[in-house]
């Protein structure tokens, strides 16, 4: 045999099918050991690729897909669904907002006047419940006992 | 075996587009036999794409779907095949973006053989021990494969698994077919020497 044997590339080539250069090609026609290479990774690939799957498997998958495709896209009409009502919203927002109870107008004045009233008829009240009875009953805790000093 | 196969259907191309414009007006024979005659690639493609675990009916399924709805983008251009390929590639690029988010199997599971179904290799041989070797050399490759650089793990999966022509897999990418070759050639390098390697 005059040719050496096929190098990575012109294998890869081999491999892949590609054109081999004549004297490349000439020596594979002809080289058992360079074929047999060439074929094992073939075969080798074609095992890998594992088996395909069974008609009844492959016309279950057909099938679902035409009974998706023929049924209604309800995509579009989530979608639809979804700005129709934004717009609404958007459109009575005004709305909603002048019908909103309005903010309580306060009258200082007025409120003045009532806590003059107030503190006309009773001075204390104007005083926390807690502070009036510890300035005016101060209690105190002695061995455990409340009792008034 | 002298050479990988080739994917061809029996439509040929204008029997193809006819189909495609058929299957556009709602005629569901048509869609159903432009389905039936590229399903096997859509499976083949999910099922080497998808890491294990994850449910390659359900992505063959969305695949065919997501084609029979954007059938009016299909130019007639390229082949049917490729643009097909395009939507499972895809798809199988965004459910291995939302796993890595999630992660849940690894990606290595086949390396070490744990997932990987070998049904292709019954278990019931003669011989055992050449049934193991056998095993061992398609765990190595399929480990190999997991290895490369993503885009190569998309050319060798498409033309070994899913048997495109470089045409094919250049429309399915999006890339020009020098690109694809140049992917191919360190792909199958990369691989093939892992794998005679490791032979025993």
């Amino acid at each position: 045999m005059s040719n050496p044997h096929l190098n990575d590339d012109e294998l890869n080539l081999a491999v892949l099918g590609e054109d081999l250069p004549p004297g490349v090609a000439g020596h594979l026609a002809v080289c058992l050991d360079c074929r047999r290479r060439r074929d094992a990774f073939l075969d080798l690939v074609q095992e890998a690729r594992g088996a395909d799957p069974d008609a009844a498997a492959r016309a279950r998958v057909r099938e679902r897909a035409l009974a998706a495709w023929e049924a209604p896209d309800r995509r579009h009409w989530v979608r639809w669904l979804a700005a129709a009502a934004a717009v609404i919203v958007l459109s009575l927002l005004p709305l909603l907002r002048g019908r909103a109870p309005a903010p309580p107008v306060i009258n200082a004045d007025a409120v003045l006047v009532e806590v003059e009233k107030v503190l006309d008829r009773d001075p204390l009240s104007a005083v926390a419940a807690e502070e009036i009875v510890d300035t005016v009953v101060p209690v105190s805790y002695e061995s455990g006992e409340r009792s008034v000093s | 075996m002298a050479s990988v196969a080739r994917w061809e259907t029996t439509l040929g191309r204008e029997g193809e587009r006819e189909l495609v414009e058929a299957a556009r007006r709602g005629d569901r024979d048509a869609a159903e036999t432009l389905l039936e005659s590229h399903e096997l690639l859509v499976f083949r493609t999910c099922g080497r794409l998808l890491p294990p675990g994850e449910d390659v009916e359900a992505a063959v399924q969305e695949t065919l779907l997501r084609a029979l709805r954007n059938l009016g983008r299909f130019t007639g251009q390229g082949t049917f095949a490729g643009w097909l390929a395009a939507i499972a590639v895809n798809l199988c690029r965004d459910r291995l973006r939302r796993r890595r988010l999630v992660p849940f199997l690894s990606l290595e599971g086949r390396e070490k053989g744990e997932v990987e179904p070998l049904s292709a290799i019954p278990s019931s041989e003669p011989n055992p021990e050449r049934v193991a070797m056998a095993r061992q050399a398609v765990n190595r490759l399929h480990g190999e494969v997991s290895r490369l650089p993503r885009r190569q793990q998309e050319v060798f999966a498409l033309r070994f698994f899913a048997e495109l022509d470089l045409g094919d897999i250049a429309t399915a990418l999006g890339v020009d077919v020098g690109t694809v070759k140049t992917h191919l050639h360190r792909a199958v390098q990369r691989v093939r020497v892992a794998v005679e390697e490791a032979r025993p």
